[in-house]
């Protein structure tokens, strides 16, 4: 089954690039100075997500969903819902993952050259889109409702966690999917909805653990 | 008939005789040293190996792989730090690929697929290692229950966008792994103190085990030439800006430290010759003695040379360094001979008249001169160092030897028909100084006194202090490329210290094992209460027999059919991929594979694969023989007192474990005391000894006073000038001050002596002064010129050694002379010639 899913998605892979008209450097300049200043015009926002995971550990895709908050350039907080619900903080330095169905939480160090920075990094790729080209090779497509960014990784590290991520933006250049294929052949699908802009309260990027809360620290402090 | 005369007729009439004896003794030194020498270049012989520190430092420099490392660092450009994270690989594969390199470690091993499936070899017998109790909690995660619990688990977790139960899963299927490895991570935190990656990431380290034989001189040149090599080529592929490809390790050192001494050797030998050539023709207009000079010398180094390498067997490099000591005292003796032999010419005695005369006159002050040295250098067999000991005895010797062939052989170079000197303006001026210093000494001794009594104050006052530098740095050649590297490396990376060794060696594994364990509850125990700042331990290496056997049975009730039964309907169920899990099922075969008692117990050293970059952290605690290991202790600051020595010494042994406590730091601090005992005890001991000479020498109360205060007049000037030029004392320089006051002894001697018994003043104390002055000159010519030497110590020893002389010549001069004037007033001939 995960096979068939797999060609599946491999010949849409195939067949999208086919209908997309890539854009010329001097385009693709232009959209993103487009993008970076649409964002900087809005550097909050918040939407609905949905997520399908292909790893190499299960044989059924992981589904999941729920809502993401982001605020330029590192601030996040993702709630997924659901039967195995988890709320993952992160402000820049740390990072917190919660799961309420154990009452358990990771902590995690950000920006000592923790090996979770190119994760992070790859996870709000697709939310922040500023100074993209710094940390990637960048080409961009016209697709039928906007514009598609594939972008392969510069750094080592970054290149460590994933291969290529593609990120699909609409008109008003707000991310409405993203595929990250990882080097172990894992991939993983997200598509976004329900975009709004406007200020979040601070309180959302932060995480103070419940009482009673097992809180390990798996990468030590 | 005198000994003076039967020197004169030998040297005279039996010249072909002499020079026969001299071919001799020349062949059998040749012949000795040919079929005998070995050198011992090792920097650790220099110190007393009395202490157990130091021993410590021997062994691991010799049983530990370390010594075979080499650190590579690349260093960019702010900007070029992307390009350099992608040009790092590609450093490291071609490292790889190099015929002398035999590992590489690039970064973490569990950073790569090969890393993890090395630890994962290894984990049976680690597992198999685990206390009884702990291997009984972590077996219990096969029961079918727990299993179904934990994959459950790290199901949703994953499901909840944990990043951790995937690593997990890859890493340590069965949940076995990770207890298995947890006393080896838990002790393991110096590893996080030393990344591979500067924090700004402008550099990136790069550790490599090389194949070489041996770590001789040689070898080691010979490597850091074909590494050299490699460095040049090794930029290829970079495509940033400016890229230095730093080395460093024991090798690299090795190889500048044995190539800087043969520069050192060749420099300060053609320094020292010309310098001390240019002040004897200046002084007496002659070459052929000047020749009969060095090769009375260069004999006496010879005779030295061979009598050490019969005493010991092997010499220190450092001790051969005496050469250029011996020189600088033998001169002495040549010059003075010489002086008094040209000056009987000129008083025309005969040829044969004028070398007993010479001899008669100074030989008596050349033998106490040598004997007051030898026995200040043959103190240094107090010193309980190999190094220093060979070159107190060498020194002994050679002195020895110095001043009777300045009394025999030198005389084979001067030929009976050559002219005596018309005209000596040297002479003249000496006399002219000495004249009016004998007439009137109370304006010099008045003038000199102050000075010589200000720069004393200077120099016993503990203000300004004179500094100590108790570090390797100072062992170090000057522009070393591996010094370079290494401070580089050290600026580079975040701020860390050498922790202290703690080397334990077993007689059998178990005992081993057991050691290990009672030292990391201690430890453990210390650092809970801030006594240390961390450690880490091979104790989950150390294999327990006795553990294994035990839980090898345990094994035996476990039904391994159920479990993997168990494991595959739960992967089923929780939708889990078979085919991820291979290594859980591979790791249940070995288990079950190993219940067999016929089985042998296995082995992580034979598991793990050769290559693997995990025998980097093993080697650290691993001599290559397995029972010999060590440990570290990282403390709470940076080791710089003998206190914080004795307060580790006292707290990290554990009562019935043999431990030797070591490492630079350590040891260094731990030499303090003996640093200090060096510089004052011995050099005090000799002080005495000297005094006590010269009272029985003299035996004129204030003739004696004279002298000894002319000695510390000098020292104090010395230490004066030492912290005024800001000159630090280092393990080495520390001999200047035994030097110095041999040397300002004879030049005490020599005028003392001289003023005492001689009635012709013109003759005796003139004729004496100017030899002196030219003595005085070549010696501080001769140490001086060790001043260029690449080698820190050497060329400290030589600038204090020559700021020493100059102020024992200076003192003698200018004080010793008109204070005898002053205390034991003398007429001049001119002045018996006006009274009469």
């Amino acid at each position: 089954m995960r096979k068939i899913l797999f060609a599946i998605c491999t010949l849409i892979g195939l067949i999208v690039p086919a209908h997309a008209e890539p854009l010329s450097p001097a385009d693709l300049k232009s959209l993103l100075t487009q993008i970076q200043d649409k964002r900087g015009a809005a550097p909050q926002m918040q939407a609905d997500f949905q997520e399908e995971k292909f790893i190499h550990l299960m044989t059924k895709p992981i589904m999941s969903a729920g809502k993401v908050w982001f605020q330029a350039p590192d601030k996040f907080r993702r709630e997924v819902k659901g039967n195995s619900p988890s709320v993952t903080v992160g402000d820049g330095q740390q990072l917190w993952i919660y799961y309420p169905n154990f009452k358990s939480a990771e902590h995690y160090s950000l920006g000592k050259r923790s090996p979770l920075d190119a994760t992070i990094a790859a996870l709000l790729a697709g939310l922040n889109l500023q100074n993209v080209e710094s940390n990637y090779r960048v080409t961009a497509s016209k697709i039928d409702n906007g514009y598609q960014l594939d972008l392969v990784p510069r750094r080592p590290s970054l290149k460590r966690f994933f291969q290529r991520l593609s990120v699909q933006i609409n008109a008003e250049s707000r991310a409405q999917r993203t595929e990250m294929l990882q080097p172990n052949g894992d991939r993983i699908v997200t598509t976004y909805s329900n975009h709004v802009t406007g200020p979040i309260p601070p309180s959302t990027f932060e995480f103070t653990p419940p009482p009673g809360t097992e809180i390990t620290t798996p990468l030590g402090k | 008939m005198r000994i003076s005369d039967f020197i004169a007729r030998v040297v005279t009439q039996r010249r072909g005789l002499v020079w026969c004896g001299v071919a001799a003794l020349a062949t059998v030194c040749i012949a000795i040293l040919a079929t005998r020498i070995r050198l011992d270049s090792d920097v650790l012989n220099i110190l007393p190996a009395k202490f157990s520190s130091i021993a410590g430092l021997k062994i691991y420099d010799r049983d530990f792989e370390q010594t075979r490392e080499l650190t590579f660092a690349l260093l960019c450009d702010p900007a070029d730090v992307d390009r350099l994270e992608e040009f790092a690989p590609i450093f490291a594969d071609n490292l790889r690929h190099q015929p002398w390199c035999e590992r590489v470690l690039a970064g973490s091993p569990m950073e790569t697929p090969e890393g993890i499936r090395d630890l994962q070899s290894i984990a049976v017998p680690l597992l198999l290692n685990l206390e009884p109790a702990a291997f009984d909690e972590t077996m219990s995660i096969l029961q079918p229950a727990k299993m179904r619990e934990r994959l459950r688990r790290l199901h949703q977790q994953i499901e909840a966008g944990s990043p951790r139960p995937e690593f997990e899963l890859s890493f340590d299927p069965l949940g076995l792994i990770a207890p298995a490895l947890k006393p080896f991570a838990e002790r393991n935190a110096l590893e996080e103190e030393q990344p591979l990656t500067s924090p700004d990431r402008t550099m990136r380290v790069f550790l490599a085990v090389t194949n070489q034989t041996s770590i001789s001189a040689f070898e080691c040149q010979r490597l850091m030439r074909q590494v050299n090599a490699f460095r040049a080529q090794a930029r290829e592929g970079w495509e940033g800006g400016p890229l230095e490809v730093l080395v460093t390790g024991r090798s690299a050192y090795v190889a500048e430290i044995s190539l800087s001494m043969r520069y050192d050797i060749v420099a300060t030998l053609l320094g020292s010759i010309l310098l001390v050539g240019i002040i004897f023709f200046f002084g007496f207009h002659r070459w052929i003695p000047l020749l009969g000079m060095g090769f009375s010398l260069l004999l006496s180094c010879l005779v030295a040379l061979a009598l050490g390498l019969l005493v010991f067997g092997r010499l220190s490099m450092v001790a051969v360094g005496f050469c250029a000591i011996l020189v600088g005292l033998g001169v002495d003796f040549a010059i003075l001979i010489f002086g008094r032999y040209q000056q009987a010419r000129t008083d025309s005695e005969s040829h044969r008249d004028a070398i007993a005369t010479s001899v008669a006159k100074l030989g008596r002050a050349v033998f106490f001169g040598a004997l007051t040295t030898a026995v200040g250098f043959l103190a240094l067999v107090l010193s309980g160092s190999m190094g220093f000991s060979q070159l107190g005895v060498l020194i002994a010797i050679g002195i020895f030897f110095a001043g009777l062939f300045m009394c025999t052989i030198l005389f084979l170079f001067i030929r009976e028909r050559q002219a005596p000197l018309r005209h000596d303006w040297v002479f003249e001026i000496v006399k002219k100084y000495v004249r009016w210093s004998v007439r009137r000494p109370a304006p010099v001794l008045i003038f000199s006194t102050a000075i010589l009594f200000l720069l004393s104050a200077i120099g016993f006052s503990p203000v300004p202090p004179l500094h100590f530098e108790a570090s390797t740095r100072s062992l170090e050649p000057k522009n070393s490329r591996a010094s370079h590297a290494l401070e580089a490396i050290m600026h580079k990376m975040p701020m860390r210290w050498e922790p202290v060794l703690a080397i334990v060696q077993g007689r059998d594994p178990q005992e081993l094992h057991d050691d290990w364990q009672e030292i990391s509850a201690h430890w453990s125990a210390l650092q809970a209460a801030g006594k240390i700042k961390s450690f880490s331990t091979p104790a989950a290496l150390c294999l327990s027999p006795n553990s294994m056997q035990r839980n090898r049975e345990r094994l035996r009730a476990i039904n391994f059919q159920t479990t993997r039964q168990a494991l595959e309907e739960t992967l089923d169920a929780e939708g889990f991929s078979r085919d991820s899990f291979a290594p859980a099922f591979t790791l249940l075969d070995e288990l079950q594979r190993v219940v067999d008692p016929n089985a042998p117990l296995l082995n992580w050293r034979n598991q793990l694969p050769k290559s693997s970059s995990w025998w980097f952290l093993i080697d650290r605690y691993f001599a290559r023989n397995p029972l010999l290991t060590t440990g570290f202790v990282t403390t709470n600051e940076p080791i710089s007192t003998h206190a914080q020595a004795e307060d580790l010494g006292r707290d990290l042994p554990v009562a019935g474990v043999p431990m030797i406590l070591s490492g630079w730091s350590y040891a260094l601090a731990d030499l303090l005391p003996w640093s200090h005992r060096q510089l004052l005890i011995i050099s005090a001991l000799m002080a005495i000894f000297d005094v006590s000479l010269l009272a029985i020498l003299y035996r004129d109360l204030r003739l004696w006073t004279i002298q000894v205060i002319t000695l510390a007049f000098a020292i104090g000037a010395m230490v004066a000038s030492m912290k005024l030029l800001h000159i630090y004392l280092n393990l080495l320089n520390v001999l200047s001050f035994r030097l110095v006051l041999a040397i300002g002894v004879d030049y005490g001697i020599y005028v003392v002596l001289v003023w005492q018994k001689t009635r012709e003043l013109e003759h005796d104390v003139a004729g004496v002064v100017k030899p002196v002055i030219l003595a005085g000159l070549t010696a501080i010519s001769g140490f001086g010129s060790l001043g260029i030497a690449r080698n820190p110590s050497l060329s400290g020893l030589g600038i204090t050694c020559a700021i020493g002389i100059f102020w024992s010549l200076v003192a003698t001069i200018f004080f010793t002379l008109p204070a005898a004037a002053a205390a034991k007033p003398k007429l001049w001939r001119e002045d018996k010639i006006d009274m009469r």
